[in-house]
């Protein structure tokens, strides 16, 4: 690492070059140790560091361990369970761990040396198999260099150095050395043969240890960098506002109304044509279709309160999209629907034949879910210094890879031109995995060159310019046999939005009903109605809502055969996977199926699989019972929520059950509350007082989290988006139970439930 | 531009700004204090909950002119040390997630605390109506109780 990172250097930051030589002692310093003197925050340095073992580990004299992971927090935990693996096989103390996000830049000059296994620098993905074993292996590579270097100083058999606790000894001759004063001597050996790992019952931390996440102090002393809290030296602050129909272009405005405003530096213009495109072979995670510039105008200021008082006054002229600009939710939502009649569709699933089967008792239903936004704490934000010669980036991206590759392709600038330090992220839920929201600040950044800028989104402005839970409308349709089982279902999906990507499946007809060959004729198929209106992931993607419209309705389906729910479920899962049948019969054990419950309350359930249903000993199986009491007057009460599932194996037990309780809260407010209105072709809820979110006021249940489902397979499967999935049938399924209302769309909030 | 005088966290402060500013971008951007987070700008969601003269208060929609004066206290100065009872107890139970939300939850539960050393449900719920999107209100819950209980038996507010 070298000239290239020297070249982006500008005049502006000269003093910042001062600042960072006293912090560092005077050194020599290159950018990746500017930037990380200038901005301080939980990002690694963007070249080796002397004395460490590998690019992921370093061990100080002091012992303290540092792991550098290439995956996000951003609320699941991910970080801390990658230095967990690591220290399994490290063999070091848990309480000297700390961990930064590791360099992308540093990753494109080495190779990839962070970026291995399946979506390795997703903030979703701690635990994939392949990074697993990749992260053991690290670990235990590092304990035998440790190993070996005592070895060497004290002359004696490596065999017979034991290293566990952040010590290694030698037990015959008494000897003993801390990792620390061993790590620079381990960071010089080659091994031969790298190490076998340990099998999986002879973990002595993994799945045993419980520790809480490590980014945790710092949040409670408020000393936490997120990407807004991100402070730059001389930075200065922009407010944003594009288009506010999707699509849209500004047509004028007059800069010159709030130039002269206190504060205000310049008035910007955001335009996709300005993006120069990479100058390389693309190797971002999701390509660039989903996260194009749009346009729009940032006022940039000294301090944010003023760039966001000039922005409003500035007065702007925006002209609609080319094509329709589609107006309001009913409209919307009415021409999705009109695809079941209209639109051949692409065919999914198909099995038998079911035109054959006739006659037989009919179940025909549709389900609707609607537009809603992510609604991460954390407003969108980025900060970006622009210059000729390069670029550098905080961001608090979900995918650092992305938020990397997406700089390179705004600016043109070549990769090893483009620093980019991973901040703690305030949620996302899957609107920071396209960078988007890197890219904005970036183009921000490059109109004003020179001036680190700090771009912040208001919230109506992350409610405006969303990337949208993806609305679907489901119709299913099923021929009962004599024994009250499905001999066929037919079903389409018909999504609405702009970004097909987003339109996963997972969750529909991956279901082992349609798979398993319990219902011998099935046929499914997808449509998508394009708009304007811009989706994305939103925690779960679409599964979400699959799970609510294949749940109800096989719900309805064993009502109309008057058979129990549950043994319904059971009879249907029967052919497949026991884990589905064993998280049943848990979660229905453990919430008191069966039991006589006062009228107005009732019990319901739901299960489902993220991200692997159709395959057996795979994904995360995930069940829930919701029990629910409704007054006369309508009002709805969930009391108690018991959850079992089985992802294999779980490294940290505490960890899981926090994120299971946390999906199933979100989850609710999915189900209970959200609908974000589409009104005058724009968002209608703009704010947190139209669009409601559960609070610890809001008659939350009681939520229990069980583990005797797990099967002990050794995976261990990602648990943050299965619990946000059955949470909505189950609490549907017992509103049906309590009342005889059987609800086939979401947000509840807006079905009358009352009874009498 | 107007000139205020603040404490916070016990130290005499002086800050010229938009006398429109929220005391929030007071904190964050002119005294550099991250801490209290910018979540909504309408007082809905309590990212932005500091003490002002000991009490709970949502510091976005406060503006600089009305602040002068004031004694404020942010997260950065609920303890000396990071060891307020419910900081101990926020690591020890694993309570947030993402942790952007938890600061304005830790100073609205801290103001509770510092009135009613054995709060009900209920005060919880009406003192703390802070969103959190991650869902971490159970565990919230039980540190708050938990921290109270510590308080009684002899720790410190």
């Amino acid at each position: 690492m070298s000239d290239n990172t020297a070249n982006t250097v500008v005049l502006g930051r000269r003093r910042f070059l001062v600042t960072s030589s006293v912090l560092a002692g005077g050194m020599l310093l290159g950018m990746g140790e500017l930037a990380r003197a200038s901005a301080q925050g939980p990002w690694a340095p963007d070249k080796a560091a002397p004395r460490e073992i590998s690019p992921w580990i370093e061990i100080t004299a002091e012992d303290e361990v540092i792991i550098r992971v290439p995956t996000p927090e951003i609320g699941n935990g991910a970080m801390t369970q990658i230095a967990m693996n690591i220290t399994e096989e490290l063999g070091c103390d848990w309480a000297k761990v700390s961990v930064e996000f590791s360099s992308m830049h540093r990753n494109h000059a080495e190779g990839g040396v962070y970026t291995r296994g399946f979506l390795p620098w997703f903030g979703g993905h701690g635990t994939s198999e392949e990074r697993m074993q990749y992260n053991l292996q690290l670990g235990a590579s590092a304990r035998e260099r440790l190993r070996a270097a005592a070895a060497q100083r004290w002359q004696v058999p490596v065999t017979e150095i034991s290293a566990e606790n952040s010590v290694l000894s030698h037990a015959a001759s008494g000897r003993r050395a801390s990792y620390g004063e061993l790590a620079a001597a381990a960071a010089g050996i080659n091994l031969l043969v790298e190490p076998a790992l340990k099998p999986q019952d002879q973990w002595s931390f993994l799945g045993k240890a419980t520790p809480a996440k490590l980014h945790i102090p710092a949040v409670a002393r408020g000393e936490a960098v997120f990407g807004i809290d991100v402070k730059v030296p001389g930075m200065v602050h922009a407010a944003l506002q594009q288009a506010p129909l999707h699509g849209g272009r500004l047509k004028s405005h007059k800069p010159e109304a709030v130039l002269k405003m206190p504060g205000v530096r310049a008035v910007v213009v955001l335009d996709p044509a300005q993006t120069v495109g990479t100058p390389v072979e693309d190797k971002s995670t999701w390509g660039f279709s989903t996260n194009q510039l749009q346009h729009g105008v940032a006022v940039i200021a000294d301090h944010y309160w003023q760039a966001k008082k000039a922005l409003e006054a500035l007065p702007c002229e925006w002209e609609g999209p080319e094509g329709k600009a589609w107006d309001n939710s009913e409209e919307i939502y009415a021409a999705t629907a009109a695809l079941h009649a209209d639109d051949p569709g692409k065919v999914l699933r198909e099995s038998g034949d079911v035109a054959s089967v006739t006659g037989g008792r009919v179940v025909e239903q549709s389900y609707s879910t609607p537009y809603g936004e992510n609604a991460m704490m954390e407003p969108l934000s980025g900060t970006a210094l622009v210059t000729a010669e390069g670029a550098e980036v905080w961001c608090p991206t979900q995918d650092m890879v992305q938020a990397y590759w997406v700089t390179i392709d705004e600016t043109g600038l070549a990769p090893e031109k483009v620093l980019m330090h991973q901040t703690l992220v305030g949620g996302r839920f899957g609107r920071g995995t396209q960078a988007d929201e890197v890219r904005v600040p970036v183009a921000v950044a490059r109109a004003y060159p020179g001036v680190p800028v700090k771009t912040i989104w208001s919230r109506e402005e992350c409610f405006a310019q969303g990337r949208y839970r993806t609305p679907l409308n489901t119709r299913f349709r099923a021929v009962l046999g004599e024994d009250g089982y499905p001999q066929a279902v037919t079903s389409r999906v018909c999504y609405t939005g702009t970004h097909p990507m987003f339109h996963l499946n997972l969750g529909y007809d991956d279901m082992p009903y349609f798979t398993s060959g319990i219902i011998p004729n099935v046929h499914m198929s997808a449509s998508n109605l394009p708009v304007n209106i811009m989706n994305g992931a939103y925690r779960g993607p679409c599964y979400n809502s699959h799970v609510f419209t294949v749940e109800t309705f096989i719900d309805e389906c064993a009502v109309a055969a008057g058979i129990d729910p549950l043994e319904y479920r059971l009879h249907l899962m029967s052919q497949w996977d026991k884990s589905w049948s064993d998280c049943l019969r848990v979660a229905a054990e453990k919430a008191g199926w069966g039991q006589q419950l006062p009228a107005g309350e009732g019990l319901g359930i739901a299960i489902s699989n993220w991200p692997a249903g159709a395959m057996r000993e795979a994904g995360t199986v995930l069940c829930t019972a919701a029990r629910v009491a409704v007054s006369k007057a309508g009002k709805l009460s969930v009391k108690q929520v018991d959850v079992s599932f089985d992802c294999g194996r779980v490294g940290n037990a505490d960890a899981v059950r926090a994120q299971i309780e946390g999906a199933t809260i979100f989850g609710m407010n999915t189900t209970l509350n959200e609908e974000l209105m589409i009104e005058n072709g724009r968002a209608a809820d703009l704010n947190f007082d139209r669009y409601p979110m559960l609070r610890m006021g809001d008659d939350l249940p009681q939520i229990n989290v069980h583990f005797e489902a797990l099967s002990g397979h050794p995976r261990m499967n990602i648990i943050g988006e299965a619990g946000v999935g059955p949470i909505a049938p189950a609490i549907g399924n017992a509103i049906y139970q309590a009342t005889g209302k059987r609800l086939r769309s979401t947000p509840f909030r807006k079905h009358d439930l009352s009874w009498s | 531009m107007t000139s205020i005088k603040l404490k916070v966290n016990g130290a005499p402060q002086q800050v010229d700004v938009d006398p429109d500013t929220p005391l929030l971008w007071v904190l964050r951007d002119h005294l550099g204090m991250t801490g209290t987070k910018f979540g909504c700008g309408i007082a809905q969601c309590g990212a932005c909950t500091v003490h002002i003269n000991g009490a709970a208060t949502r510091s976005c929609i406060i503006p600089a002119a009305s602040a002068d004066g004031l004694d404020i206290t942010t997260i950065e100065g609920l303890s000396e040390n990071g060891d307020h009872p419910l900081q101990a107890l926020w690591y020890e139970l694993n309570v947030p997630q993402c942790g952007y939300c938890q600061s304005g939850i830790l100073m609205a539960a801290a103001g509770l605390l510092a009135s009613n050393s054995n709060p009900s449900d209920a005060d919880i719920d009406a003192a703390v109506s802070n969103i959190c999107r991650c869902g971490t209100y159970p565990r919230v819950r039980a540190a708050i109780h938990r921290a109270a209980a510590a308080l009684r038996a002899g720790g410190e507010a």
